[in-house]
């Protein structure tokens, strides 16, 4: 890889190169994933719905009585909304199991760990800079992320260490294993840990639906990818590593077809002027 | 709308436990548990001024029932009869009811993990029986009734000849199984089995005090960082889209 031909931060662009960019596509997520992603949403939609409503007592209750009162008027009983919040939620485990043991190979290797999970210094930068331009205090350019930024990444961090906790805490009231204290501590736990979630969740579904400047992503969240220029200008240090990837994927088919493939976008050799 | 109450003649009572045992087979109580026990005083006083009473306990279907507050799913509740009921289709055996009872009265079944707890047999009572501990009382000491019906025995029992609730000046929450007999044998029973203020367990306290909190507070703030980001967004408009 030519790594040294990249630059550090992304130039700026003439306008047709932005045009060119926008034009071209990155794949960003697999099937997989965007199939497990709304999967996900969808069960997390129901599981908030249902258990909102099932906190009934004055002592534990988050959710106001008319609302409990229509969700319980959907479901017809307590009981049905109870025995649906426990199959959806044992049914998203089964499926969780499924892509943990065919997935985690490809998911918990070291360069994962390293590119896409691990904060660096232009993280934490990141976290500092995003939050004062989205209260409007500064306009100084964000540093370069890799394919997920520090706000996704500690959204990650966040889902990471809670979802375990609703899942064995889940399991744990469904079947009421152990003793009744622990069922009783479980039944504490897997309120505390949704409802950190469900914090990051709203700034999650925030991004991803309402803020502007990532609607690609939204949209890479259906179509599986992103426009180029979307990955050069909010993904930098990903983007150098896809046009890495590219280069090598290039020189080697240059060799079978004879003569060169034109590459694209700003590099060494088509900097801006 | 009936009221039902339930009278014990401590006077009457033998304590021959024909009360727990047809309770049992007719819930199928495990062994070990009970929804309905008899129990015994302590001998007091010095021969030959001894004074001892029985104390036939049980769910009291509490006017102002503890337990039902504690229920985080809701499978306590008080139908309009007063009869405080719990439905297994909706326990998921925390455990917090049996700390809020001040009488002891339930039980964590270990065969279904859920609680259960004497509910005045109200599936027999649906049926026109009377309960299987007033059916079966070998002395007549049980009665069972509404106390909305004047010309009723329990009517009678608790509004005229002085019955009397299991109750502290510390904990009053309206028990509707009266004790009949003299005043003296209800005594010595408050004596040895008052009722305890009703618990809450460190995992309801934590979870009521801390976490409820917490989540509200998480959420709530959050929720106003979105505002404030929402409006900078409306004010700047959308020009960044394109990028």
């Amino acid at each position: 890889m030519r790594t040294d031909a990249v630059p550090v931060h992304p130039l700026p662009l003439t306008s047709e190169q932005a045009e060119a960019m926008l034009q071209r596509h990155v794949k960003r997520h697999h099937i997989a994933i965007i199939l497990l992603h709304w999967f996900n949403a969808i069960v997390w939609g129901f599981e908030l719905l249902t258990g909102l409503a099932l906190i009934s007592s004055p002592l534990f209750r988050v959710a106001p009585h008319w609302y409990i009162g229509i969700v319980e008027g959907l479901f017809g009983s307590r009981a049905n909304m109870l025995q649906f919040h426990v199959a959806l939620g044992l049914s998203w485990i089964g499926v969780y199991l499924v892509y943990g043991v065919s997935g985690f190979r490809t998911y918990l290797s070291r360069e994962v760990l390293q590119n896409e999970i691990a904060l660096d210094r232009d993280d934490v930068r990141w976290l500092i800079v995003r939050t004062q331009r989205i209260l409007g205090w500064t306009n100084e350019p964000l540093p370069p992320q890799g394919i997920y930024n520090a706000g996704q990444k500690l959204f990650a961090f966040l889902v990471y260490a809670m979802i375990p906790v609703v899942m064995v805490t889940g399991v744990v009231m469904a079947f009421r294993l152990f003793s009744t204290p622990v069922v009783g501590w479980a039944v504490v736990l897997h309120f505390g840990a949704a409802g950190i979630v469900v914090s990051g969740l709203m700034i999650h579904v925030y991004m991803g639906a309402v803020f502007p400047e990532e609607k690609p992503a939204f949209f890479s969240m259906i179509t599986g990818t992103v426009n180029e220029l979307y990955a050069y200008n909010h993904h930098f240090k990903w983007w150098t590593i896809v046009k890495a990837e590219e280069r090598v994927w290039d020189q080697q088919h240059d060799d079978e077809a004879g003569h060169p493939r034109e590459t694209a976008g700003p590099t060494d050799t088509a900097r801006p002027e | 709308m009936a009221r039902y109450a339930m009278v014990t003649d401590l006077k009457k009572c033998v304590a021959c436990q024909a009360c727990t045992v047809a309770c049992n087979a007719e819930w199928d109580v495990p062994a070990g548990y009970a929804r309905t026990r008899v129990r015994s005083t302590p001998v007091t006083g010095t021969f030959p001024d001894l004074a001892s009473s029985v104390y036939v306990a049980q769910c009291n279907q509490c006017d102002r029932p503890s337990c039902v507050e504690a229920c985080p799913s809701g499978a306590t509740a008080q139908s309009g009869n007063g009869i405080v009921g719990v439905d297994k289709s909706l326990c998921i055996g925390c455990g917090f009811c049996l700390d809020a009872c001040p009488y002891d009265a339930r039980y964590i079944n270990p065969l279904t993990k859920k609680v259960d707890k004497c509910d005045f047999c109200l599936a027999r009572l649906e049926r026109g029986a009377e309960p299987a501990c007033v059916t079966t009382c070998t002395a007549h000491a049980k009665y069972f009734g509404d106390l909305e019906d004047r010309q009723s025995d329990i009517f009678r029992m608790v509004y005229a000849m002085g019955a009397r609730r299991m109750e502290t000046n510390a904990i009053r929450i309206g028990p509707n199984v009266y004790y009949a007999g003299e005043r003296a044998r209800a005594d010595l029973v408050l004596a040895a089995f008052p009722p305890r203020p009703p618990r809450l367990l460190a995992a309801g306290e934590a979870w009521s005090r801390v976490l409820k909190p917490l989540v509200m507070a998480a959420v709530g703030a959050t929720f106003v960082g979105q505002a404030v980001a929402f409006f900078n967004q409306l004010r700047n408009g959308e020009k960044d889209f394109e990028d």
